[in-house]
């Protein structure tokens, strides 16, 4: 589905990432048992394919960020915690300069107003995907953040108003996220369907351009046990509501591709440079940007219900497992696109 | 399994010239008020294949009033009548439930997901059981 991907210089190519480096950084980022250090929060590989951190480029960042005099041990886990903000800045200017350079070697970087340019596979410039892909970033960034306040949170003694703020806060993240998807689909629907966004793991999982509801609410449903009946009933019925609706938006996809298919086939779909059926075109891509605002309907629904259900303490139990997941299924893939590829 | 409705056989009387019917204006109210629930979609739509199924999933087997848009005078008039229905404008696919218009895939899908439209159709005498 995604066949255009390689051609997009800023999509999630494997090629992006310098390996070697990568593989230090995932150590590093496990040195500590297992508990979140802070370091570790700031180096979890992130998912936006602009990310390249070279050697020269991390040796620069902790010569600058960390004081220049060299302290004692526990002054450096100090200034660490405290720079790391300025750190992720850092980085993400880092990222960023990589990213243009690399656009720059390849004679595709177009300097414009445009910040971001992300080019096509005819060299025509999407700036509804640039931009998606630069909110992207962000929006991974914040999340890490809403997902470390709910680990604080469910392991405190915070009360269950202040607890239901931070459920809405992370809720409102992902919708957030639904709102970006629906403005990409309209600039590029098939880059949202490939998920082209998203690492490598993510997509293999990828049901309508993002989650499949039913799939996390099975995943979830263990990890917020022991629940009280009604509310292990809502969860699992809900997990069947959502199987329902997915199927059907599922069949009704595969009627729309299988009409997609016979309008190429026929060459109704404009393809020629011009073409008088550019408007049956538009309508039938028009068809696949509802199925992905309708899929992404489905999901903000299935969030609501969840939260709705379950009591404002469980509700940050079960999106902190919802955030883990994710951030597991992204640290899978740069350490299979690691372990996978010779060394230059 | 029901089929669907084409809007030409509603009107006995149709003849190719393409002049109004005096009673056009009725059909649509008539054909709402007849039904527990109704569909109202455009011919090809996946959409409306996706509402179809959702509404089986819940043992609910509507008609579906086709509308062609090769046919364009009918296709306005419908959507016309519609408007005048349910007092607002309505947008394809559309379901009308119990003779007032409940919404589009939307609000199925959405009060799928919270339960809330199994009684809505056993109220208005689309579902039994």
């Amino acid at each position: 589905m995604n066949s255009s991907s390689t051609q997009f210089v800023t999509s999630g190519g494997m090629g992006m990432y310098d390996h070697m480096h990568q593989l230090s950084m995932w150590g590093e980022s496990f040195k500590s048992n297992g508990s979140p250090h802070p370091l570790s929060s700031m180096l979890l590989p992130n998912t936006s394919p602009s990310l390249i951190i070279t050697a020269d480029m991390k040796l620069d960042n902790q010569s600058e960020d960390t004081s220049g005099t060299p302290g004692p041990l526990n002054k450096y886990d100090q200034e660490v915690t405290k720079s790391s903000e300025k750190i992720q800045r850092r980085l993400a200017q880092n990222r960023e300069a990589a990213r243009k350079s690399r656009l720059r070697k390849k004679g595709l970087y177009v300097a414009s107003g445009v910040e971001a340019s992300h080019v096509g596979f005819n060299g025509a410039v999407n700036s509804g995907i640039a931009t998606f892909e630069a909110e992207y970033g962000h929006w991974l960034e914040e999340q890490q953040k809403h997902v470390s306040d709910l680990r604080a949170a469910v392991t405190s003694n915070i009360s269950d108003g202040e607890m239901r703020v931070l459920v809405e806060a992370s809720l409102n993240h992902y919708y957030e996220l639904f709102r970006m998807k629906g403005a990409a689909a309209k600039a590029d629907v098939f880059y949202v369907m490939s998920g082209l966004w998203k690492s490598s793991a993510e997509r293999f999982f990828l049901w309508i351009g993002g989650f499949r509801p039913s799939e996390l609410i099975k995943i979830l449903r263990p990890k917020i046990e022991p629940l009280a009946e009604p509310q292990l009933q809502g969860i699992c019925n809900l997990g069947q509501l959502c199987q329902q609706a997915e199927d059907a938006l599922s069949q009704g996809m595969d009627r729309l591709q299988q009409t997609l298919a016979q309008s190429v086939a026929d060459g109704q779909l404009g393809e020629a440079s011009y073409s008088p059926q550019i408007d049956t075109a538009m309508e039938k891509l028009d068809g696949v940007v509802r199925f992905v605002r309708q899929a992404d309907h489905l999901r903000k629904a299935a969030l609501v219900q969840v939260s709705q259900i379950l009591t404002p303490r469980q509700a940050a139990r079960g999106l902190l497992v919802l955030g883990e997941y994710f951030e597991r299924l992204r640290a899978l893939s740069q350490v299979w696109a690691t372990n996978t590829r010779e060394p230059e | 399994m029901q089929e669907a409705i084409p809007y030409k056989t509603w009107l006995p009387h149709y003849t190719t010239t393409k002049q109004p019917l005096l009673n056009s204006d009725v059909l649509a109210a008539e054909v709402v008020s007849e039904n527990a629930i109704i569909v109202f979609a455009r011919r090809g739509c996946c959409m409306t294949h996706v509402l179809k199924r959702l509404l089986l999933c819940v043992g609910v087997n509507p008609p579906v009033f086709e509308v062609d848009d090769n046919e364009e005078d009918e296709a306005r008039r419908v959507l016309k009548e519609l408007q005048t229905v349910a007092g607002e404008e309505v947008q394809l696919p559309a379901v009308f439930i119990g003779g007032k218009l409940f919404g589009g895939l939307d609000r199925v899908m959405a009060t799928h997901i919270t339960g809330e439209l199994v009684p809505i159709l056993k109220q208005a005498g689309a579902l039994w059981l």
